[in-house]
């Protein structure tokens, strides 16, 4: 048979003697004892065949390519490929990447206003920021970004991804997005601007629900929502009922989530996390001096898929001390302790050493919140999109949806407090 | 392929070995022999002790060493527990991804799937089988099979597949479990409209050849063969088809090959597809950076399609990628067919597989190829004697909706190639099809009164 070549695919039993193959396996053994990371002894035979795996796959690639690649360059790809095949938040640093993060990450003065992570092997949309330059570009969450000014997003990392979408205000940039369900690649702009405070937003309904929208978090967030829910809880007449938005919502970190959540909940569990044998694990509470929705109402939070990070935390927080119902749809499940372990040639590894849990012990990281309730779905097929939500609050069908449901009183607090009649 | 090619391929298998060979002697081991035999003692029957490393560079090797450290630090510190061989075929994934579009890797399962694909023949009952509003759902019995044998019916609901369950069962495992050993037996629970309840079909495994070859006729003369890939069969078919249409259809008035939305295949399959329609000359050549790559292909004398040289089609659009491309850019070269249709795809390079240790397998660019008057392909495509658009997509279309449609029209057997080859095409299935009624078109009126539009889309 002559050379099984093929333009898509064919078998071409590689008849390389078995000898080099030995060989590496005697230099990969030396070079894991050389690194001096693992004793000899813990070093579980599975592991050096699997050295030997790659080497043989670097070996075929260095003689057969058709064009020469550098060796180094294929290593970075061989870590960032394990990394990325790890979670969307453990991710590769290459040695210059490592130092700047070493030297404080710099705020870039401008950005898309949305979050993204590496998963599946793409370039993916968890949410958009509320009117801002991705969204006004017509970006959706759940959107895939292909390309960036030409160039295809392969294998790099959510960070890098991040990172692509900032720099100087009014920065263009040109994408080709893929949206799911649809034929063809959208062709996008994107102007970089510099993101506003995220401002907490209120509304009362026919003066007895009150609406809170959280956009995102940031280091003043809990001081923000501490002012808004106090001066509801002063209204005259009372409040019945308190909706509290959280979708599209996948900036924040664990501290600004705990610390907006101890403004709602208190002196009460608020999230742990821990790590492969239970190690690292830890609880983080609320602080009851924070606490300033008193006496309680009930609430309803708002989620949906680009629901992540400090805002899952808050809201499977809510629902587990019974202070809200979740409205919407799944959330999308990041949240974990990452940390940076460098490498013996100046790169380093960003991974996830432990997941979240809500106070009920359910696992947030790669899993997401079910809502209690589902968000009714509009006329038509199509779910919810942040169009929708140029809404006014007031005609959104999901705040609709909440509203009738702290009405029919049918919220985990009312149910509970209310004794049988 | 002439002999002096037959040869030249032979001699591949052989030179790498003696390459191999002499690499490991002449370079300088870099880690003493001493250690290297403690670390690992030579199996037995193996002569390695002499014979030191040598592919591995001293970077390379320190390369490796930063892999092995992080190998291990994930191992420790990672949240959950991984095996290594997870990450190392991760690390795999994200070499492969920085070299191009084409190449790839493939885990065991990947791989083993492929090579059925390109055998063009597995061991099965012979269904298409997909989910239909969750439920899976045969699409086509394929004729000649036990399936069809059996008396299964496109749009039978499978409920179960020996007693087990098809509910939330992924399309993949579905196959799976219907696939078996020759001569062993499945039991499929079938639902049907007129069924009063579901009934067990109970169907022998035999060998089922996949088909990539689908034919036509039409009343005046004229034969339509379209290609859906090209794997192990597909010159042997499209030769028994031409060979059945030729003495069916006299006389015989020409032919249209279809190309279009044919991803491609093997390549010795494209230079015999070509082949088929050539006496002499070049069909097509190969370069890499390993000389082994490079390769020149011949046309041979004495085949089906050569004489009389009838009139030649050739369709092609976006969808028609290397193999295809190889087709229809030797034609186009040697002047043997009209290439009709849009711009193609443009891939103008060669993947070879190699098989790795373990089952799993890489799928790397080795060549890029030229069509005989030495143009690449890459990015360029082949640009058709006669451009005829094919009628746009709408946009708010989803891929769903799409595929739910043509998947209908299937289980309806309302495409142009769900019925029998020797059944006229009728206007009706050509005004489903502008760009193929636009070359039937042209084969009426053969020759084309005026070339000279080439380019121009016609009015």
């Amino acid at each position: 048979m002559p050379v099984k070549n093929l333009l898509m695919p064919k078998t071409s039993k590689n008849r390389r003697s078995s000898l080099p193959r030995r060989v590496f396996w005697v230099v990969l053994a030396l070079a894991l004892l050389a690194a001096g990371t693992l004793p000899a002894a813990a070093a579980p035979p599975q592991s050096y065949e699997s050295l030997r795996l790659i080497t043989e796959a670097l070996h075929e690639i260095n003689q057969k390519y058709v064009w020469q690649k550098g060796e180094g360059e294929m290593m970075h790809g061989a870590l960032r490929g394990m990394m990325n095949s790890l979670d969307p938040d453990s991710s590769f640093l290459t040695p210059k990447e490592y130092q700047e993060f070493q030297a404080g990450e710099k705020a870039l003065p401008a950005e898309a206003g949305m979050e993204l992570v590496f998963k599946d092997h793409l370039l993916t949309v968890v949410s958009v920021l509320d009117e801002g330059p991705a969204f006004r570009a017509g970006i959706r969450p759940g959107d895939h970004i292909l390309k960036i000014d030409g160039q295809t997003m392969r294998n790099i990392t959510t960070q890098e991804g991040v990172r692509r979408f900032q720099g100087k205000p009014g920065t263009v940039l040109k994408l080709q997005v893929l949206r799911n369900g649809l034929v063809k690649p959208l062709d996008l702009t994107l102007t970089l601007e510099p993101l506003g405070p995220g401002r907490i937003t209120s509304q009362i309904f026919k003066d007895s629900y009150a609406y809170l929208r959280v956009p995102f978090f940031t280091d003043e967030t809990p001081g923000q929502l501490a002012d808004a829910v106090k001066k509801l809880v002063h209204r005259q007449p009372p409040l019945r009922g308190l909706i509290l938005d959280l979708r599209n919502n996948a900036r924040g970190t664990m501290e600004q989530a705990v610390r907006s959540a101890s403004v709602l909940l208190g002196d009460r569990e608020i999230v742990s996390t821990r790590g492969r044998q239970g190690d690292g694990e830890r609880s983080y509470r609320g602080k009851e001096r924070e606490l300033a929705l008193k006496p309680p109402l009930p609430l309803v939070v708002l989620i949906d898929q680009g629901t992540a990070r400090g805002a899952e935390i808050m809201a499977g927080a809510l629902r587990y001390h019974s202070r809200g119902q979740l409205l919407g749809a799944k959330s999308f499940g990041l949240c974990g302790i990452t940390n940076v372990l460098p490498l013996n040639d100046g790169s380093a590894l960003m991974m996830t050493v432990a997941h979240c849990y809500t106070p009920g012990g359910q696992k947030i990281t790669g899993k997401g919140l079910e809502p209690d309730v589902a968000g009714q779905k509009p006329e038509g097929e199509k779910p919810p999109t942040p169009s929708s939500r140029t809404l006014p609050p007031d005609q959104d069908p999901w705040v609709l949806q909440a509203v009738e449901l702290l009405k029919t009183g049918k919220t985990a607090l009312s149910v509970k407090s209310s004794p049988a009649p | 392929m002439d002999r002096k090619m037959l040869n030249r391929s032979r001699l591949w298998l052989i030179i790498p070995i003696l390459l191999g060979l002499l690499l490991l002697l002449s370079q300088a081991p870099v880690i003493t022999g001493s250690s290297a035999d403690s670390a690992s003692p030579p199996p037995p029957g193996q002569a390695v002790s002499k014979v030191a490393p040598v592919p591995l560079t001293p970077a390379n090797d320190a390369n490796l060493q930063v892999f092995a450290q992080a190998l291990d630090l994930v191992g420790h510190n990672y949240v959950d527990a991984k095996t290594t061989k997870d990450l190392v075929y991760g690390s795999i994934q994200g070499v492969v991804s920085t070299l191009d579009p084409h190449s790839s890797f493939m885990n065991p399962d990947e791989f083993k799937e492929l090579q059925i694909e390109t055998k063009g023949k597995f061991s099965g009952i012979g269904i298409e089988i997909t989910l239909k509003d969750r439920v899976l759902t045969v699409v086509s019995p394929i004729e000649g099979t036990p399936a069809y044998r059996a008396g299964l019916r496109a749009g039978d609901q499978i409920l179960k597949i020996n007693g087990t369950s098809t509910k939330n069962l992924p399309l993949t495992e579905a196959v799976k479990m219907i696939r078996g050993p020759k001569g062993s037996k499945v039991i499929l629970t079938i639902n049907r409209q007129g069924f009063t309840q579901p009934k067990d079909f109970s169907i022998v495994r035999e060998i089922i050849p996949i088909r990539s070859v689908k034919a036509r006729i039409l009343d005046d003369g004229i034969g339509y063969i379209r290609l859906a890939n090209f794997q192990d069969q597909t010159d042997n078919d499209l030769k028994n088809y031409l060979k059945k249409m030729r003495q069916r259809l006299v006389p015989f008035k020409g032919l249209i090959l279809d190309l279009r939305n044919d991803p491609g295949g093997l390549l010795e399959q494209a230079v015999q597809v070509a082949d088929e329609f050539l006496h002499s000359g070049l069909i097509v050549y190969t370069q890499g950076r390993n000389p082994q790559q490079s390769m020149r292909f011949y046309a041979r004398q004495g085949q089906e399609g050569e004489r009389p040289a009838f009139p030649l089609i050739v369709l092609i659009n976006e969808g028609s990628a290397s193999a295809s491309e190889i087709v229809a850019g030797a034609l186009k070269d040697q002047k043997r067919a009209l290439i009709v249709g849009s711009k193609s795809f443009g891939k103008g390079s060669v993947q070879t597989i190699i098989p790795l240790e373990d089952g799993s397998a890489l799928r790397l660019t080795t060549a890029l190829y030229y069509t005989p008057s030495g143009q690449t392909i890459q990015d360029k495509g082949i640009i058709p004697d006669i451009i005829v658009k094919e009628p746009d997509i709408p946009e708010d279309k989803t891929v769903e909706k799409l595929r739910e449609e043509a998947l209908d029209r299937h289980m309806r057997k309302e495409g142009i190639t769900d019925k029998a080859w020797d059944q006229p095409l009728t206007a009706n299935d050509l005004n489903q099809d502008p760009v193929l009624k636009q070359a039937v078109d042209l084969l009426r009126h053969w020759p084309p009164k005026n070339l000279a539009q080439q380019g121009q889309p016609p009015s």
